[in-house]
Protein backbone atom coordinates (compact mmCIF):
# COMPACT_ATOMS: atom_id res chain seq x y z
CA UNK A 1 0.00 0.00 0.00
CA UNK A 2 1.45 3.38 -0.87
CA UNK A 3 1.58 6.12 1.79
CA UNK A 4 -1.18 8.12 0.20
CA UNK A 5 -3.68 5.27 0.23
CA UNK A 6 -2.65 4.39 3.77
CA UNK A 7 -3.32 7.96 4.87
CA UNK A 8 -6.70 7.98 3.18
CA UNK A 9 -7.64 4.66 4.70
CA UNK A 10 -6.52 5.72 8.15
CA UNK A 11 -8.39 8.98 8.04
CA UNK A 12 -11.53 7.22 6.76
CA UNK A 13 -11.41 4.66 9.57
CA UNK A 14 -10.70 7.29 12.24
CA UNK A 15 -13.44 9.52 10.89
CA UNK A 16 -15.83 6.59 11.06
CA UNK A 17 -14.88 5.77 14.65
CA UNK A 18 -15.36 9.40 15.61
CA UNK A 19 -18.71 9.29 13.87
CA UNK A 20 -19.79 6.21 15.83
CA UNK A 21 -18.92 7.90 19.13
CA UNK A 22 -20.82 11.01 18.18
CA UNK A 23 -23.80 9.02 16.94
CA UNK A 24 -24.03 7.05 20.19
CA UNK A 25 -23.93 10.26 22.18
CA UNK A 26 -26.54 11.96 20.01
CA UNK A 27 -28.77 8.90 20.20
CA UNK A 28 -28.77 8.83 24.01
CA UNK A 29 -29.19 12.57 24.43
CA UNK A 30 -31.90 12.71 21.77
CA UNK A 31 -33.79 9.82 23.36
CA UNK A 32 -33.75 11.49 26.75
CA UNK A 33 -34.79 14.87 25.39
CA UNK A 34 -37.52 13.56 23.07
CA UNK A 35 -39.11 11.62 25.87
CA UNK A 36 -38.70 14.03 28.71
CA UNK A 37 -37.86 17.56 27.65
CA UNK A 38 -41.47 18.76 27.60
CA UNK A 39 -42.03 17.44 31.10
CA UNK A 40 -38.72 18.68 32.41
CA UNK A 41 -39.37 22.24 31.27
CA UNK A 42 -42.82 22.31 32.80
CA UNK A 43 -42.71 24.42 36.00
CA UNK A 44 -45.37 22.25 37.60
CA UNK A 45 -42.84 19.40 37.26
CA UNK A 46 -39.56 20.89 38.42
CA UNK A 47 -41.21 23.19 40.95
CA UNK A 48 -44.02 20.79 41.90
CA UNK A 49 -44.30 18.42 44.81
CA UNK A 50 -44.40 14.70 44.33
CA UNK A 51 -47.64 12.81 44.68
CA UNK A 52 -48.44 9.29 45.66
CA UNK A 53 -51.17 7.22 44.00
CA UNK A 54 -52.14 10.01 41.62
CA UNK A 55 -50.88 11.66 38.47
CA UNK A 56 -49.25 15.03 37.99
CA UNK A 57 -46.61 15.06 40.73
CA UNK A 58 -43.40 17.11 40.55
CA UNK A 59 -39.82 16.60 41.66
CA UNK A 60 -38.82 19.81 43.44
CA UNK A 61 -37.62 18.10 46.66
CA UNK A 62 -35.51 15.66 44.62
CA UNK A 63 -34.00 18.44 42.54
CA UNK A 64 -33.11 20.33 45.70
CA UNK A 65 -31.63 17.21 47.32
CA UNK A 66 -29.49 16.54 44.26
CA UNK A 67 -28.00 20.02 44.34
CA UNK A 68 -27.68 19.97 48.12
CA UNK A 69 -25.98 16.59 48.02
CA UNK A 70 -23.53 17.85 45.38
CA UNK A 71 -22.73 20.92 47.49
CA UNK A 72 -22.03 18.86 50.61
CA UNK A 73 -19.97 16.35 48.69
CA UNK A 74 -17.78 19.08 47.21
CA UNK A 75 -17.45 20.83 50.57
CA UNK A 76 -16.02 17.59 51.95
CA UNK A 77 -14.06 16.34 48.95
CA UNK A 78 -12.54 19.51 47.49
CA UNK A 79 -10.33 20.60 50.41
CA UNK A 80 -9.01 17.08 50.93
CA UNK A 81 -8.35 16.37 47.26
CA UNK A 82 -6.81 19.78 46.61
CA UNK A 83 -4.57 19.44 49.63
CA UNK A 84 -3.46 15.99 48.55
CA UNK A 85 -2.92 17.19 44.99
CA UNK A 86 -0.77 20.09 46.20
CA UNK A 87 1.31 17.67 48.23
CA UNK A 88 1.72 15.28 45.30
CA UNK A 89 2.45 17.90 42.66
CA UNK A 90 4.46 20.43 44.62
CA UNK A 91 5.91 19.07 47.83
CA UNK A 92 6.55 15.35 47.37
CA UNK A 93 10.06 14.53 46.20
CA UNK A 94 10.35 12.59 42.97
CA UNK A 95 10.45 8.93 43.83
CA UNK A 96 8.85 9.59 47.22
CA UNK A 97 7.41 6.34 48.57
CA UNK A 98 4.61 8.13 50.39
CA UNK A 99 3.52 9.91 47.21
CA UNK A 100 3.67 6.68 45.24
CA UNK A 101 1.50 5.00 47.87
CA UNK A 102 -1.05 7.81 47.75
CA UNK A 103 -1.21 7.62 43.96
CA UNK A 104 -1.51 3.85 43.98
CA UNK A 105 -4.37 3.97 46.50
CA UNK A 106 -6.12 6.71 44.57
CA UNK A 107 -5.85 4.86 41.29
CA UNK A 108 -7.12 1.66 42.89
CA UNK A 109 -10.02 3.49 44.50
CA UNK A 110 -10.90 5.15 41.22
CA UNK A 111 -11.48 1.79 39.58
CA UNK A 112 -13.77 0.41 42.29
CA UNK A 113 -17.46 0.18 41.41
CA UNK A 114 -19.52 2.76 43.22
CA UNK A 115 -21.66 0.14 44.90
CA UNK A 116 -18.63 -0.91 46.95
CA UNK A 117 -18.37 2.63 48.25
CA UNK A 118 -22.04 2.42 49.12
CA UNK A 119 -21.45 -0.71 51.17
CA UNK A 120 -18.48 0.88 52.89
CA UNK A 121 -20.48 4.03 53.60
CA UNK A 122 -23.24 1.94 55.11
CA UNK A 123 -20.94 -0.01 57.42
CA UNK A 124 -18.83 2.99 58.41
CA UNK A 125 -20.96 6.15 58.47
CA UNK A 126 -24.41 4.64 58.94
CA UNK A 127 -23.68 1.77 61.31
CA UNK A 128 -20.29 2.26 62.93
CA UNK A 129 -20.52 6.02 63.43
CA UNK A 130 -24.24 5.64 64.19
CA UNK A 131 -25.29 8.48 61.90
CA UNK A 132 -28.11 6.39 60.53
CA UNK A 133 -29.08 6.80 56.91
CA UNK A 134 -28.93 10.44 55.96
CA UNK A 135 -27.85 12.91 53.30
CA UNK A 136 -24.56 13.56 55.10
CA UNK A 137 -23.69 9.86 54.96
CA UNK A 138 -24.49 10.02 51.25
CA UNK A 139 -22.28 13.07 50.79
CA UNK A 140 -19.38 11.43 52.65
CA UNK A 141 -19.73 8.29 50.56
CA UNK A 142 -19.78 10.29 47.34
CA UNK A 143 -16.84 12.34 48.56
CA UNK A 144 -14.83 9.14 48.98
CA UNK A 145 -15.99 7.92 45.61
CA UNK A 146 -14.88 11.10 43.86
CA UNK A 147 -11.79 11.87 45.86
CA UNK A 148 -9.35 9.99 43.60
CA UNK A 149 -10.54 11.56 40.37
CA UNK A 150 -10.69 15.04 41.86
CA UNK A 151 -7.23 14.64 43.34
CA UNK A 152 -5.60 13.25 40.24
CA UNK A 153 -7.14 15.80 37.91
CA UNK A 154 -6.03 18.64 40.21
CA UNK A 155 -2.56 17.12 40.43
CA UNK A 156 -2.31 16.84 36.65
CA UNK A 157 -3.44 20.45 36.22
CA UNK A 158 -0.77 21.63 38.65
CA UNK A 159 1.87 19.54 36.95
CA UNK A 160 0.92 21.15 33.65
CA UNK A 161 1.84 24.58 35.06
CA UNK A 162 5.23 25.39 33.50
CA UNK A 163 8.19 25.00 35.85
CA UNK A 164 9.38 28.42 34.69
CA UNK A 165 6.51 30.05 36.63
CA UNK A 166 7.70 28.41 39.81
CA UNK A 167 11.30 29.40 39.12
CA UNK A 168 10.28 33.00 38.53
CA UNK A 169 8.34 33.11 41.76
CA UNK A 170 11.03 31.43 43.85
CA UNK A 171 13.64 33.63 42.18
CA UNK A 172 11.79 36.69 43.45
CA UNK A 173 12.13 35.40 46.97
CA UNK A 174 8.72 33.76 47.35
CA UNK A 175 8.48 30.63 49.47
CA UNK A 176 7.07 27.40 48.15
CA UNK A 177 3.67 27.83 49.70
CA UNK A 178 3.39 31.40 48.41
CA UNK A 179 4.34 30.15 44.97
CA UNK A 180 1.70 27.44 45.08
CA UNK A 181 -0.99 29.79 46.29
CA UNK A 182 -0.29 32.75 44.07
CA UNK A 183 1.08 31.24 40.89
CA UNK A 184 0.46 27.50 40.59
CA UNK A 185 -3.15 27.28 41.73
CA UNK A 186 -4.38 30.28 39.73
CA UNK A 187 -2.67 28.89 36.63
CA UNK A 188 -4.08 25.42 37.24
CA UNK A 189 -7.57 26.75 37.97
CA UNK A 190 -9.10 25.98 34.55
CA UNK A 191 -8.04 22.34 34.91
CA UNK A 192 -9.16 22.11 38.52
CA UNK A 193 -12.53 23.57 37.53
CA UNK A 194 -12.89 21.09 34.69
CA UNK A 195 -12.22 18.20 37.06
CA UNK A 196 -14.71 19.59 39.54
CA UNK A 197 -17.41 19.91 36.91
CA UNK A 198 -16.89 16.30 35.86
CA UNK A 199 -17.24 15.30 39.47
CA UNK A 200 -20.44 17.28 39.88
CA UNK A 201 -21.80 15.40 36.90
CA UNK A 202 -20.92 12.12 38.55
CA UNK A 203 -22.48 13.16 41.87
CA UNK A 204 -25.71 14.22 40.19
CA UNK A 205 -25.88 10.99 38.27
CA UNK A 206 -24.92 8.64 41.08
CA UNK A 207 -27.62 6.37 42.44
CA UNK A 208 -26.25 2.88 43.12
CA UNK A 209 -24.03 3.71 46.09
CA UNK A 210 -26.69 5.90 47.67
CA UNK A 211 -29.16 3.06 48.05
CA UNK A 212 -27.27 1.88 51.13
CA UNK A 213 -26.59 5.14 52.90
CA UNK A 214 -29.74 7.20 52.40
CA UNK A 215 -33.37 6.30 52.76
CA UNK A 216 -34.76 7.30 49.43
CA UNK A 217 -37.85 8.78 50.99
CA UNK A 218 -40.18 10.74 48.80
CA UNK A 219 -40.30 14.03 50.63
CA UNK A 220 -43.17 16.38 49.97
CA UNK A 221 -41.09 19.43 50.77
CA UNK A 222 -37.34 20.04 50.41
CA UNK A 223 -35.25 19.59 53.53
CA UNK A 224 -31.96 21.29 54.26
CA UNK A 225 -31.07 19.21 57.27
CA UNK A 226 -28.03 17.13 56.27
CA UNK A 227 -29.02 14.52 58.83
CA UNK A 228 -32.40 13.93 57.24
CA UNK A 229 -33.15 11.50 54.46
CA UNK A 230 -33.96 12.46 50.93
CA UNK A 231 -34.07 11.04 47.45
CA UNK A 232 -31.87 12.84 44.93
CA UNK A 233 -33.10 13.01 41.35
CA UNK A 234 -31.07 10.10 39.98
CA UNK A 235 -32.06 7.75 42.79
CA UNK A 236 -35.63 8.89 42.42
CA UNK A 237 -35.61 7.89 38.77
CA UNK A 238 -34.47 4.41 39.69
CA UNK A 239 -36.96 4.19 42.55
CA UNK A 240 -39.89 5.51 40.54
CA UNK A 241 -39.15 3.20 37.65
CA UNK A 242 -38.98 0.10 39.83
CA UNK A 243 -41.23 0.61 42.82
CA UNK A 244 -43.33 3.74 42.79
CA UNK A 245 -47.07 3.42 42.80
CA UNK A 246 -48.06 6.32 40.62
CA UNK A 247 -49.90 5.90 37.36
CA UNK A 248 -47.70 8.37 35.43
CA UNK A 249 -44.38 6.92 36.54
CA UNK A 250 -43.09 6.98 32.95
CA UNK A 251 -43.62 10.69 32.79
CA UNK A 252 -41.81 11.25 36.09
CA UNK A 253 -38.90 9.01 35.02
CA UNK A 254 -38.48 10.55 31.56
CA UNK A 255 -38.91 14.07 32.85
CA UNK A 256 -36.46 13.38 35.67
CA UNK A 257 -33.86 12.06 33.24
CA UNK A 258 -34.19 15.10 31.01
CA UNK A 259 -34.07 17.42 34.00
CA UNK A 260 -30.89 15.71 35.20
CA UNK A 261 -29.32 16.17 31.79
CA UNK A 262 -30.23 19.86 31.77
CA UNK A 263 -28.87 20.25 35.29
CA UNK A 264 -25.51 18.77 34.32
CA UNK A 265 -25.45 20.97 31.24
CA UNK A 266 -26.24 24.03 33.35
CA UNK A 267 -23.43 23.19 35.78
CA UNK A 268 -21.05 22.82 32.86
CA UNK A 269 -21.98 26.17 31.35
CA UNK A 270 -21.88 27.88 34.73
CA UNK A 271 -18.40 26.53 35.40
CA UNK A 272 -17.25 27.70 32.00
CA UNK A 273 -18.41 31.25 32.48
CA UNK A 274 -17.05 31.17 36.03
CA UNK A 275 -13.68 30.10 34.66
CA UNK A 276 -13.75 32.82 32.03
CA UNK A 277 -14.68 35.48 34.56
CA UNK A 278 -11.87 34.26 36.80
CA UNK A 279 -9.36 34.39 33.97
CA UNK A 280 -10.45 37.89 33.03
CA UNK A 281 -10.18 39.11 36.60
CA UNK A 282 -6.73 37.61 37.01
CA UNK A 283 -5.55 38.45 33.51
CA UNK A 284 -4.83 34.74 33.28
CA UNK A 285 -4.46 33.26 29.85
CA UNK A 286 -2.96 29.86 30.36
CA UNK A 287 -1.67 27.59 27.69
CA UNK A 288 -3.66 24.61 28.91
CA UNK A 289 -6.94 26.46 29.24
CA UNK B 1 43.29 43.01 36.68
CA UNK B 2 42.52 46.38 38.32
CA UNK B 3 41.69 46.68 41.99
CA UNK B 4 37.94 46.89 41.93
CA UNK B 5 35.48 46.41 44.71
CA UNK B 6 33.92 42.97 44.40
CA UNK B 7 30.35 42.08 45.14
CA UNK B 8 30.56 38.33 45.12
CA UNK B 9 33.44 35.98 45.67
CA UNK B 10 33.34 32.41 44.44
CA UNK B 11 35.94 30.27 46.21
CA UNK B 12 36.91 26.67 45.37
CA UNK B 13 33.37 26.01 44.26
CA UNK B 14 32.40 22.54 43.13
CA UNK B 15 28.88 21.49 42.24
CA UNK B 16 27.51 17.96 42.27
CA UNK B 17 24.29 16.56 40.91
CA UNK B 18 24.02 13.33 42.90
CA UNK B 19 27.25 11.54 41.95
CA UNK B 20 27.99 13.70 38.92
CA UNK B 21 30.43 16.54 39.33
CA UNK B 22 29.21 19.44 37.22
CA UNK B 23 31.68 22.14 38.27
CA UNK B 24 35.14 21.90 39.80
CA UNK B 25 37.23 24.41 41.71
CA UNK B 26 35.76 27.60 40.39
CA UNK B 27 37.47 30.71 41.73
CA UNK B 28 36.40 34.14 40.62
CA UNK B 29 35.20 37.52 41.80
CA UNK B 30 32.15 39.33 40.55
CA UNK B 31 32.82 43.05 40.51
CA UNK B 32 30.48 45.76 41.68
CA UNK B 33 28.46 47.57 39.04
CA UNK B 34 30.09 45.73 36.19
CA UNK B 35 28.74 43.20 33.73
CA UNK B 36 30.36 39.81 33.95
CA UNK B 37 29.73 37.38 31.11
CA UNK B 38 29.98 33.61 31.48
CA UNK B 39 30.76 31.93 28.17
CA UNK B 40 31.63 28.42 27.10
CA UNK B 41 30.37 25.46 25.10
CA UNK B 42 27.07 23.76 25.86
CA UNK B 43 27.21 21.64 28.98
CA UNK B 44 30.22 23.42 30.46
CA UNK B 45 28.20 24.39 33.50
CA UNK B 46 27.93 28.13 32.99
CA UNK B 47 24.19 28.17 33.72
CA UNK B 48 24.78 25.89 36.71
CA UNK B 49 27.37 28.31 38.01
CA UNK B 50 24.95 31.20 37.56
CA UNK B 51 22.29 29.28 39.45
CA UNK B 52 24.67 28.74 42.34
CA UNK B 53 24.85 32.49 42.85
CA UNK B 54 21.29 32.77 44.18
CA UNK B 55 20.96 29.14 45.17
CA UNK B 56 18.41 28.28 42.49
CA UNK B 57 20.25 24.97 42.28
CA UNK B 58 18.71 24.13 45.62
CA UNK B 59 15.57 23.34 43.64
CA UNK B 60 17.30 20.51 41.84
CA UNK B 61 17.05 17.32 43.84
CA UNK B 62 20.44 15.89 44.64
CA UNK B 63 22.34 19.12 43.96
CA UNK B 64 25.18 19.75 46.41
CA UNK B 65 27.76 22.49 46.61
CA UNK B 66 31.27 22.50 48.04
CA UNK B 67 33.35 25.62 48.57
CA UNK B 68 31.95 29.04 49.25
CA UNK B 69 30.19 31.88 47.57
CA UNK B 70 30.27 35.18 49.39
CA UNK B 71 27.94 38.08 48.89
CA UNK B 72 29.44 41.18 50.47
CA UNK B 73 31.70 38.92 52.46
CA UNK B 74 28.97 36.64 53.80
CA UNK B 75 28.77 33.00 52.77
CA UNK B 76 25.42 32.43 51.07
CA UNK B 77 25.72 28.69 51.63
CA UNK B 78 26.19 29.12 55.37
CA UNK B 79 23.66 27.42 57.61
CA UNK B 80 20.89 29.83 58.47
CA UNK B 81 21.20 31.91 55.32
CA UNK B 82 17.78 33.33 54.54
CA UNK B 83 16.99 32.13 51.01
CA UNK B 84 14.16 34.58 50.56
CA UNK B 85 16.40 37.46 51.50
CA UNK B 86 19.22 36.15 49.29
CA UNK B 87 17.00 35.84 46.23
CA UNK B 88 15.73 39.36 46.71
CA UNK B 89 19.28 40.65 46.80
CA UNK B 90 20.32 38.46 43.87
CA UNK B 91 17.54 38.50 41.28
CA UNK B 92 17.32 36.28 38.23
CA UNK B 93 16.11 36.61 34.65
CA UNK B 94 15.62 33.35 32.81
CA UNK B 95 16.36 32.06 29.35
CA UNK B 96 12.78 31.97 28.18
CA UNK B 97 10.70 34.99 29.14
CA UNK B 98 8.49 33.68 31.94
CA UNK B 99 5.99 36.32 32.99
CA UNK B 100 3.27 35.00 35.26
CA UNK B 101 -0.12 34.50 33.63
CA UNK B 102 -1.33 37.66 35.31
CA UNK B 103 -1.68 41.30 34.36
CA UNK B 104 1.41 43.36 33.60
CA UNK B 105 0.87 45.31 36.81
CA UNK B 106 0.54 42.20 38.96
CA UNK B 107 3.69 40.74 37.45
CA UNK B 108 5.79 43.69 38.50
CA UNK B 109 3.99 44.04 41.83
CA UNK B 110 4.52 40.37 42.67
CA UNK B 111 7.83 40.82 44.44
CA UNK B 112 6.92 43.98 46.40
CA UNK B 113 3.70 42.30 47.49
CA UNK B 114 5.71 39.40 48.86
CA UNK B 115 7.44 41.91 51.07
CA UNK B 116 4.05 42.93 52.35
CA UNK B 117 3.71 46.16 50.41
CA UNK B 118 0.02 46.47 49.71
CA UNK B 119 -0.79 50.17 49.31
CA UNK B 120 -2.12 50.94 45.86
CA UNK B 121 -0.20 54.21 45.52
CA UNK B 122 2.96 52.63 46.81
CA UNK B 123 2.71 49.73 44.35
CA UNK B 124 1.80 51.99 41.45
CA UNK B 125 4.93 53.99 42.07
CA UNK B 126 7.15 50.90 42.23
CA UNK B 127 5.58 49.44 39.10
CA UNK B 128 6.04 52.63 37.12
CA UNK B 129 9.61 53.12 38.30
CA UNK B 130 10.53 49.50 37.50
CA UNK B 131 8.90 49.54 34.08
CA UNK B 132 10.60 52.83 33.24
CA UNK B 133 13.92 51.42 34.36
CA UNK B 134 13.34 48.37 32.13
CA UNK B 135 12.53 50.67 29.18
CA UNK B 136 9.06 49.21 28.86
CA UNK B 137 6.87 51.88 30.44
CA UNK B 138 5.98 53.78 27.28
CA UNK B 139 4.87 50.62 25.55
CA UNK B 140 2.64 49.31 28.31
CA UNK B 141 1.52 52.27 30.42
CA UNK B 142 -1.98 52.19 28.92
CA UNK B 143 -2.48 48.48 29.34
CA UNK B 144 -1.16 47.61 32.76
CA UNK B 145 -4.28 45.59 33.48
CA UNK B 146 -3.86 43.38 30.41
CA UNK B 147 -2.37 39.94 30.51
CA UNK B 148 1.41 39.91 30.36
CA UNK B 149 1.22 36.94 28.01
CA UNK B 150 -0.18 39.18 25.27
CA UNK B 151 3.15 41.03 25.05
CA UNK B 152 5.82 40.14 22.49
CA UNK B 153 8.75 37.98 23.52
CA UNK B 154 11.10 40.94 23.82
CA UNK B 155 8.58 42.92 25.84
CA UNK B 156 7.99 39.91 28.07
CA UNK B 157 11.70 39.65 28.77
CA UNK B 158 11.92 43.34 29.65
CA UNK B 159 8.88 42.80 31.88
CA UNK B 160 10.76 40.01 33.62
CA UNK B 161 13.65 42.40 34.14
CA UNK B 162 11.24 45.01 35.51
CA UNK B 163 9.81 42.36 37.82
CA UNK B 164 13.28 41.70 39.20
CA UNK B 165 14.06 45.43 39.49
CA UNK B 166 10.89 45.92 41.52
CA UNK B 167 12.39 44.05 44.47
CA UNK B 168 15.46 46.30 44.30
CA UNK B 169 18.12 43.64 44.01
CA UNK B 170 21.84 44.34 44.24
CA UNK B 171 22.87 41.68 41.75
CA UNK B 172 20.99 40.60 38.62
CA UNK B 173 21.67 37.21 37.08
CA UNK B 174 20.64 36.69 33.48
CA UNK B 175 20.61 33.20 31.99
CA UNK B 176 20.88 33.58 28.22
CA UNK B 177 18.19 36.26 28.32
CA UNK B 178 18.19 36.87 24.58
CA UNK B 179 18.36 33.35 23.22
CA UNK B 180 14.63 33.30 22.49
CA UNK B 181 14.50 36.83 21.09
CA UNK B 182 14.87 38.46 17.68
CA UNK B 183 17.83 40.77 16.97
CA UNK B 184 15.93 44.00 17.60
CA UNK B 185 14.64 42.83 20.97
CA UNK B 186 18.12 41.56 21.75
CA UNK B 187 19.60 44.95 21.10
CA UNK B 188 17.07 46.60 23.37
CA UNK B 189 17.96 44.23 26.19
CA UNK B 190 21.65 44.90 25.63
CA UNK B 191 21.10 48.67 25.70
CA UNK B 192 19.12 48.20 28.86
CA UNK B 193 21.90 46.20 30.50
CA UNK B 194 24.39 48.95 29.69
CA UNK B 195 22.16 51.40 31.53
CA UNK B 196 21.49 49.13 34.46
CA UNK B 197 25.11 48.49 35.25
CA UNK B 198 25.39 51.96 36.76
CA UNK B 199 23.31 50.72 39.65
CA UNK B 200 23.52 46.95 39.63
CA UNK B 201 26.06 44.18 39.50
CA UNK B 202 25.16 42.00 36.54
CA UNK B 203 26.17 38.47 35.62
CA UNK B 204 25.04 37.18 32.24
CA UNK B 205 25.34 33.74 30.70
CA UNK B 206 25.44 33.90 26.94
CA UNK B 207 25.96 31.57 24.04
CA UNK B 208 26.60 34.49 21.83
CA UNK B 209 30.22 35.62 21.88
CA UNK B 210 29.54 38.89 20.13
CA UNK B 211 27.06 39.61 22.85
CA UNK B 212 29.62 38.91 25.56
CA UNK B 213 32.09 41.15 23.75
CA UNK B 214 29.53 43.92 23.30
CA UNK B 215 27.98 44.14 26.72
CA UNK B 216 30.37 42.78 29.31
CA UNK B 217 33.28 44.27 31.24
CA UNK B 218 34.59 40.92 32.42
CA UNK B 219 34.39 37.54 30.79
CA UNK B 220 34.80 34.11 32.28
CA UNK B 221 35.42 31.21 29.93
CA UNK B 222 34.39 27.78 31.17
CA UNK B 223 34.80 24.49 29.39
CA UNK B 224 34.72 20.73 29.77
CA UNK B 225 37.53 18.63 28.42
CA UNK B 226 35.50 15.51 27.80
CA UNK B 227 31.92 14.40 28.20
CA UNK B 228 31.24 13.45 31.82
CA UNK B 229 34.00 15.62 33.24
CA UNK B 230 33.23 18.66 35.36
CA UNK B 231 33.23 22.17 33.97
CA UNK B 232 36.27 24.26 34.88
CA UNK B 233 37.06 27.93 34.69
CA UNK B 234 39.76 28.29 32.06
CA UNK B 235 40.25 32.00 31.95
CA UNK B 236 38.76 35.03 33.59
CA UNK B 237 39.61 38.63 32.99
CA UNK B 238 38.63 41.87 31.36
CA UNK B 239 36.52 41.21 28.31
CA UNK B 240 38.85 43.11 26.02
CA UNK B 241 41.81 41.05 27.18
CA UNK B 242 39.96 37.78 26.80
CA UNK B 243 38.82 38.57 23.30
CA UNK B 244 42.00 40.17 21.99
CA UNK B 245 44.81 38.52 23.94
CA UNK B 246 43.57 35.26 25.43
CA UNK B 247 46.27 33.58 27.48
CA UNK B 248 44.95 30.05 27.20
CA UNK B 249 44.88 28.32 23.80
CA UNK B 250 41.51 26.76 24.66
CA UNK B 251 40.01 30.22 25.10
CA UNK B 252 41.48 31.32 21.82
CA UNK B 253 40.13 28.27 20.03
CA UNK B 254 36.69 28.86 21.44
CA UNK B 255 36.41 32.55 20.68
CA UNK B 256 37.78 32.14 17.21
CA UNK B 257 35.19 29.48 16.59
CA UNK B 258 37.45 26.48 16.27
CA UNK B 259 35.35 24.39 18.62
CA UNK B 260 32.23 24.46 20.80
Amino acid sequence: MNPKTADRLASAVLWMLGGITLAALIFVVAQILIRGLATALNPSFFLGRPRAFQEGGGVLPMLVSSIYLAVWTLVIALPVSLGAAIYLAEFARTGSKAAAAVRFCADSLASLPSIVFGLFGMTFFVIYLRWGTCLLAGACTLALLNLPVLMRSAEESMRAVPATYREASLGLGAGRWRTVRQVVIPSAMPGILAGTVLTVGRILGESASLIFVMMLVTRKTPSFNPLSNAAPLASNIWYTQTEAIIPDYRRVVDGGAALLLLLVLAVNLAARSLGKAYSRRKGVKTANA
Amino acid sequence: MPELEHKMHIGDLSLFYDGFKALEDINMKVYCRRITALIGPSGCGKSSLLRCLNRMNDLVEGARVEGRIELDGEDIYAVGCDLTHLRRRVGMVFQKPNPFPMSIFDNVAYGPRLEGRKGRGDLEEIVERSLRRAALWDEVKDKLKQSALALSGGQQQRLCIARVLAVQPEVILLDEPCSALDPISTQRIEDLLAELKDSYTIVIVTHNMQQAARVSDFTAFLTIENQGEPGRLVEYGETEEIFTRPRDPRTENYITGRFG
